[in-house]
């Protein structure tokens, strides 16, 4: 991760005000920033979204495509991440440089949709075992300030969300061939249910405390972090640890249960948001840049 | 200012979302003269200040806005000059492009006419009118609404211009629409508002406008993808597979009609009788060759084949009518074949196409039609920016994809081969229709020739026989320069004859495996043009080393034959030897030196000695039972320097072809039994199957028809009642009898002797147990592997793996099959070539006789130019014929009035080349004898005699006559709006 040059003092500053309960943007251990949400900014996509978490800046365009299925879930759609970390986020992505990140959050992202019981796949089946739509979430990572994991997912399921897959009329056999009638109005076309899907919510251990939406200098401070997805239903999908730290079992039980708390909050604010930026309809404002 | 579109596009089985910006201007002006407010040139105002108001409801000055399916189903109205006035907006003119090109054109032309003023209106990229869709709109409802805007916009606008004009002086603007609906919400936002027939009714002083009303009213509805697939869905390969085994489903090669593009015919492997497939949803988007899946259909459902020709002449939006009607004209009384529908395609037989491009009469789009040079293969869609340029090109096309949802196939250009009418593209175009490999010999193959100067030497000589003191000579038809053939015959001491056949050894410059062999190999044949040879083998060969030419030492194979004078054959043997023909003759040369009886050198004599011997074994020939076959054949006389055709006559057979042709098969006869003798598992040879009866029924019914019995139980039986049908007033009858009889017959086909079961080795035509090629190497690769069999076979040259493989031979056999085939479609597609090169500008009587008759049509053949051509009886939908045809089915007639038309009946018609299409010129006949009033031309003397008489006026007059016959009348498109 794009680490920042801290120095010493700095550090203990920062591990200091932890341990009180104070952060140097003073939130309390387990505040968030504040955050902006706005989707369907990119016209091309199906579904896009963009998301800023205080410096922290995602972009996030989903494309639908005709796909098979896996020959062992033909019931199935498929759903594939990719990250991309723009130089502009840090110097150091250039070249090849955000690579590693970016695999590592894709990584995630794919263990924490690969449950069953988190994202319904299903909805994206067109006939089973021939045909199926696949989703590709392309995520940008415009600025890098720190708790990328959060908003990364968050910025997905907010574009999932804004995500219209053109409806199929009907669907038959021709030869060996797929042959798909679609409903020539573009307003016709199926929303997908993201109520089951994921968010990530890290918590950065700094000293002996655990903090949520660690900025980047919080982060160069921790020794390690825990990142849970949970859907809105409570519901874990995956636990990773990042860095190098080691955590007691009894606190990292204490980091889930935190973490499982924080997580549908997290859930239901974003649920909220989207619902309200919904009810404004055709007619409301654009704020995106690309528009 | 600018808004975006999204739409959907499938595009190669993706859905992809496409955003278009979307540009609104503020600087579209109104065309209105009243208007004050746009800034106008001169030229732009279309609409009068002061329309004159002609009708009873709406008595005040008003424009008109027309709704899209008043253009479409009320154009003939519009065309009046009646309405004028009018506002043409912009989704109209989009809407009425996509339904109907013809409509479109109409109404381009109503525009184009500045008496009408009719003002197009750009709405879709004005910033009032532009609507966008609503969530859950119809595209319909959305057009409508796009319409309503504009009225309301226009209603609006000129207001503001008039305010100062008397209320009743004032200018309104009308929507005529037959939409219910659009009308109510019309009504509603306080717009005027009436039906076309309401608005027609109340027009003042133009009676006869009410009667145009079309009452056709149809619904329309406009849709972008939910079109009604045409075609029925493919089954999937498993499905088709577990059919085939099940036995639900057959699979066979789809040969398509060459006379009825909706008709064609699944030729399943183990079955006699070919499985009918007629219509759209029985052919499903099968082409010709495809190797497909067909069900049979239960057999109430069987069907006969239509007599009708019908080439595709619609254009898109043109329903299929005559598929209905094929499939009416089922009549009962015919035996019936069994009829199925095509399932699914196994595999594809696509390849590249010749033809020419159809452009679109819609002026920019890029959306083309291409129709193919082969009748069989349908027309294919394309996009192309380049159209102007390739209408006027032959063009090759390849066939991409067939969705169920487009009537033609889809495809794309592949490249332009030259200017329509050139000769040297036509030349082209049926060489790579007829899949000919024509291009030039490679490196390869030519550094596998001999080096020039090319000797024989001391060795060759010891391994040869010589027979360079033999007086040999060799008779080929004039300006043949691949001689591979000549003979000698001389008169032994016991009074028997020294008989010799000596064919140019090929073989010893191909050797096997060599590049040159390949090349020969795979053009399996020399394909003869009228105007152009393409070898099989490098020129130095088959015009110079291979070539037997007079007075020059050459290599042979010789099959030399001691006869007794009755030609009773007493010892036969083969060798490799030197010659040297004494002179190459032509076959007239050769009959003059026969029939010269002063002439007495030895090449007269034994040419004589051919000649009587050649009489006998023929006459021995037929009485076993060979068939006398023909076929029209004819020649062209070509102009020295631009090669085009000047005359035409009909190839003279002569004693001397004759004599040559016995001498060959006998040669061919013999080196059949001595290489299946010696290979009995791998010998090349060729058969010509006897065919199932049944192919012969037509055939014979035809016959029956004019009282002759035709016995087509055996060879002999046949060859007989041939012989005996002959009409004393129609001396042409028997010939034509022949020539049907060739057309019944299946073709003869090289086989390898492994291969085939030893009874069906029988050459049927010929009557002779086996039969091979061996005289005509140069030509023919067939022979190169006989000359290498029987080379083998008497001890002159060594063997090879692949020559006695007789799975190798096998499917080499099917090659040259396959290339033989088409070498003679090639040749026959020249002669029509040149035929029709030869007609250009001519018109021509000819005698003609009836060959067959059709349903709606004659087919005429033209002894004098081996022509023939489709004489249409019945006129095309659209036009109109004084007099009418009955046709007969059972006793295969057509009558009109006194006048009845037989098969074989002599006619005499007028032939003349229809060039009005210059893509497409086709010869044309026009009927002259017998007379049918209103029917028939007057013949071409009488017009000159005329001309001669009469002045100039009436001369222009006569022309005028002779040009539009009722059959230029039947080939013109039809126009149609659904």
């Amino acid at each position: 991760m794009a680490e920042i040059l801290l120095s010493e003092a700095e550090k203990t500053f920062i591990l200091h005000g932890v341990e009180e309960g104070f952060r140097c943007d003073g939130r309390m251990r387990l505040d968030y920033r504040p955050m902006e949400v706005e989707t369907d900014v990119v016209s091309h996509a199906s579904g896009s979204a963009r998301l800023r978490l205080a410096n922290t800046d995602i972009l996030v365009g989903v494309k639908t495509e005709i796909d098979t299925p896996y020959p062992e879930r033909p019931r199935e759609g498929k759903i594939e991440f990719f990250v991309d970390c723009s130089a502009n986020a840090t110097p150091a992505f250039e070249g090849r440089g955000g690579e590693e990140l970016g695999t590592e959050i894709s990584n995630s992202l794919a263990t924490a949709y690969q449950s069953s019981q988190t994202f319904d796949l299903t909805a994206l089946c067109i006939l089973p075992g021939q045909q199926c739509w696949k989703l590709y979430i392309d995520i940008l990572i415009l600025e890098c300030g720190g708790n990328l994991f959060d908003a990364v997912s968050l910025a997905v399921k907010a574009a999932l969300h804004n995500t219209r897959v053109p409806k199929v009329k009907g669907a038959c056999l021709d030869g060996g061939t797929v042959d798909l009638q679609l409903s020539d109005d573009p307003y016709d076309c199926c929303r997908l249910d993201v109520s089951d899907a994921p968010c990530l919510v890290t918590l950065c251990k700094i000293g002996d405390h655990c903090v949520v939406d660690p900025t980047a200098e919080e982060e160069t401070c921790s020794s390690g972090s825990v990142v849970i997805a949970i859907t809105e239903k409570s519901l874990v999908t995956s636990v990773f640890k990042t860095g190098v730290g080691s955590f007691h079992p009894q606190t990292l039980i204490d980091i889930l249960k935190v973490g499982q708390t924080i997580g549908l909050s997290v859930n239901k604010a974003l649920r909220a948001a989207l619902l309200e930026e919904e009810q404004q309809g055709r007619k409301k404002e654009c704020f995106g840049f690309l528009k | 200012m600018w808004t975006t579109k999204t739409f959907l596009k499938k595009r190669k089985g993706s859905v992809l979302k496409i955003v278009r910006e979307h540009y609104l201007r503020d600087d579209i002006w109104c065309g209105s003269d009243i208007c004050t407010i746009c800034a106008h040139q001169n030229e732009e105002l279309v609409l009068e200040k002061n329309p004159q108001p002609k009708n009873k409801k709406f008595p005040f000055p008003h424009y008109i806005v027309l709704d899209t399916c008043v253009v479409l189903n009320q154009i003939n109205v519009l065309e009046e000059d009646a309405l004028c006035n009018v506002i043409v907006v912009q989704t109209v003119l989009e809407e009425v492009k996509h339904r109907s090109s013809s409509v479109y054109k109409r109404l381009l032309d109503i525009v184009g006419n500045p008496n009408r003023k009719f003002y197009v209106f750009v709405n879709e990229h004005h910033k009032d009118t532009y609507v966008e869709r609503e969530p859950g709109e119809k595209v319909n409802d959305r057009n409508d609404r796009a319409i309503r805007v504009s009225v309301a916009w226009y209603e609006s606008h000129l207001m503001s211009s008039q305010a100062d004009r008397r209320k009743r002086d004032r200018v309104k603007v009308i929507l005529l629409t037959d939409d219910v609906d659009s009308k109510q919400k019309a009504e509603n936002e306080g717009l005027h508002v009436a039906t076309i027939s309401d608005y027609v009714r109340n027009v003042e002083d133009c009676p006869g406008l009410e009667d145009r009303l079309s009452q056709h009213n149809t619904t329309y509805e406009l849709q972008a993808g939910g079109r009604e697939p045409l075609f029925p869905a493919h089954f999937t390969p498993s499905q088709i597979h577990q059919g085939i085994k099940s036995g639900k489903l057959l699979q066979g090669s789809f040969l398509a009609s060459r006379e009825n593009f909706l008709e064609g015919q699944v030729n399943v492997e183990g079955q006699d009788k070919m499985i009918l497939v007629q219509g759209r949803v029985g052919l499903n988007r099968a082409v010709d060759g495809d190797i497909v899946a067909v069900k049979l259909l239960p057999e109430e459902e069987w069907s006969v084949p239509s007599h009708m020709v019908l080439q595709d002449e619609g254009d898109d939006s043109d329903v299929l009518e005559e598929e209905n009607a094929i499939l009416k004209s089922k009549d009962e009384r015919v035996a019936k074949l069994p009829t199925g529908h095509i399932v699914g395609i196994i595999r594809r037989k696509w390849r590249q196409y010749c033809g020419i491009l159809q452009k679109n009469p819609i002026e920019g789009s890029v959306r083309h039609i291409f129709v193919p040079a082969e009748r069989k293969v349908p027309k294919v869609r394309i996009e192309t920016q380049q159209a102007d340029i390739l209408s006027s090109q032959r063009i090759i096309v390849t066939i991409d994809s067939w969705p169920r949802n487009s009537r033609y196939p889809l495809g794309h250009f592949v490249r332009a081969l030259g200017t329509i009418g050139d000769k040297d593209t036509e030349n082209e175009v049926l060489l790579l229709e007829h899949d000919v490999p024509h291009s030039k010999f490679s490196e390869a193959v030519l550094s596998c020739l001999p080096k020039l100067p090319w000797v024989i030497t001391e060795k060759d000589v010891q391994s040869r026989v010589d027979l360079r003191h033999v007086d040999i000579c060799s008779v080929d038809p004039p300006g043949c320069t691949d001689i591979d053939d000549a003979l000698h015959c001389k008169e032994l001491e016991n009074g028997n004859y020294d008989v010799g056949v000596h064919i140019a050894d090929v073989s010893h410059f191909i050797r096997p495996g060599t590049a040159i062999d390949k090349e020969a190999a795979l053009r399996a044949t020399t394909v003869y043009l009228v105007d152009k040879r393409i070898d099989m083998v490098p020129e130095l060969l088959s015009s110079n080393l291979c070539s037997l030419r007079g007075n020059e030492e050459r290599f042979a194979f010789s099959c030399i034959w001691e006869l007794t004078s009755e030609a009773e054959i007493v010892s036969t043997r083969f060798c490799k030897s030197i010659i040297r023909s004494r002179q190459a003759m032509t076959y007239e040369e050769a009959q003059i030196k026969i029939d010269d009886l002063t002439q007495n050198d030895t090449l007269s004599k034994s040419l004589r000695g051919l000649n009587s011997l050649a009489k006998i074994l023929k006459k021995r020939r037929i009485e076993n039972g060979a068939l006398v076959l023909a076929s029209p054949e004819i020649r062209f006389q070509v102009d020295s320097e631009t090669q085009d055709p000047i005359e035409v006559e009909a190839k003279k057979l002569r004693e001397t072809n004759s004599m040559v042709e016995e001498f060959m098969l006998l040669a061919n006869i013999y080196v059949a039994i001595k290489i299946l003798e010696d290979f009995p598992e791998c010998a090349m040879l060729r058969r010509h199957p006897k065919l199932p009866v049944s192919n012969f029924e037509p055939f014979i019914k035809a016959g029956r028809n004019l009282g002759f019995e035709i016995n087509s139980e055996s060879g002999k039986a046949l060859a007989l009642s041939l012989d005996n049908a002959v009409r004393p007033d129609n001396a042409y009858f028997n010939t034509m009898l022949r020539i049907l009889a060739t057309r019944c017959m299946m073709q003869a086909v090289y086989f390898a002797s492994g291969m085939v079961q030893r009874d069906e080795f029988f050459h049927y035509g010929l009557a002779a147990p086996v039969y091979t090629h061996f005289t005509s190497p140069i030509r023919r690769y067939a022979d190169v592997i006989v000359h290498r069999l029987l080379a083998v076979s008497i001890g002159a040259d060594v063997t090879y793996p692949d020559l006695l493989d007789k799975r190798k031979s096998h499917s080499l056999c099917h090659n040259l099959n396959y290339r033989n085939r088409m070498a003679q479609y090639a040749g026959r597609a020249s002669v029509a070539l040149h035929t029709h090169l030869f007609f250009r500008g001519k018109v021509q009587d000819e005698q003609g006789y009836v060959l067959c008759v059709r349903k709606n049509a004659l087919q005429i053949l033209i002894p004098k130019y081996g022509l023939e051509g489709t004489l249409y009886v019945s006129p095309h939908k659209g036009a109109k014929q004084n007099v009418t045809f009955v046709y007969s089915e059972e006793k295969q007639t057509q009558k009109c009035g006194d006048v009845i038309f037989r098969p074989f009946d002599p006619v005499t018609v007028q032939l003349s080349l229809d060039r009005s299409n210059v893509q497409h010129e086709k010869i044309v006949l026009k009927l002259v004898h017998p007379q049918i009033p209103g029917f028939s031309v007057p013949s071409l003397s009488s017009v000159k005699r005329k001309e001669s008489d009469e002045n100039l006026q009436e001369e222009m007059e006569i022309s005028e006559v002779s040009v539009s016959p009722p059959i230029e009348k039947i080939s013109t498109k039809k126009q149609k709006v659904k």
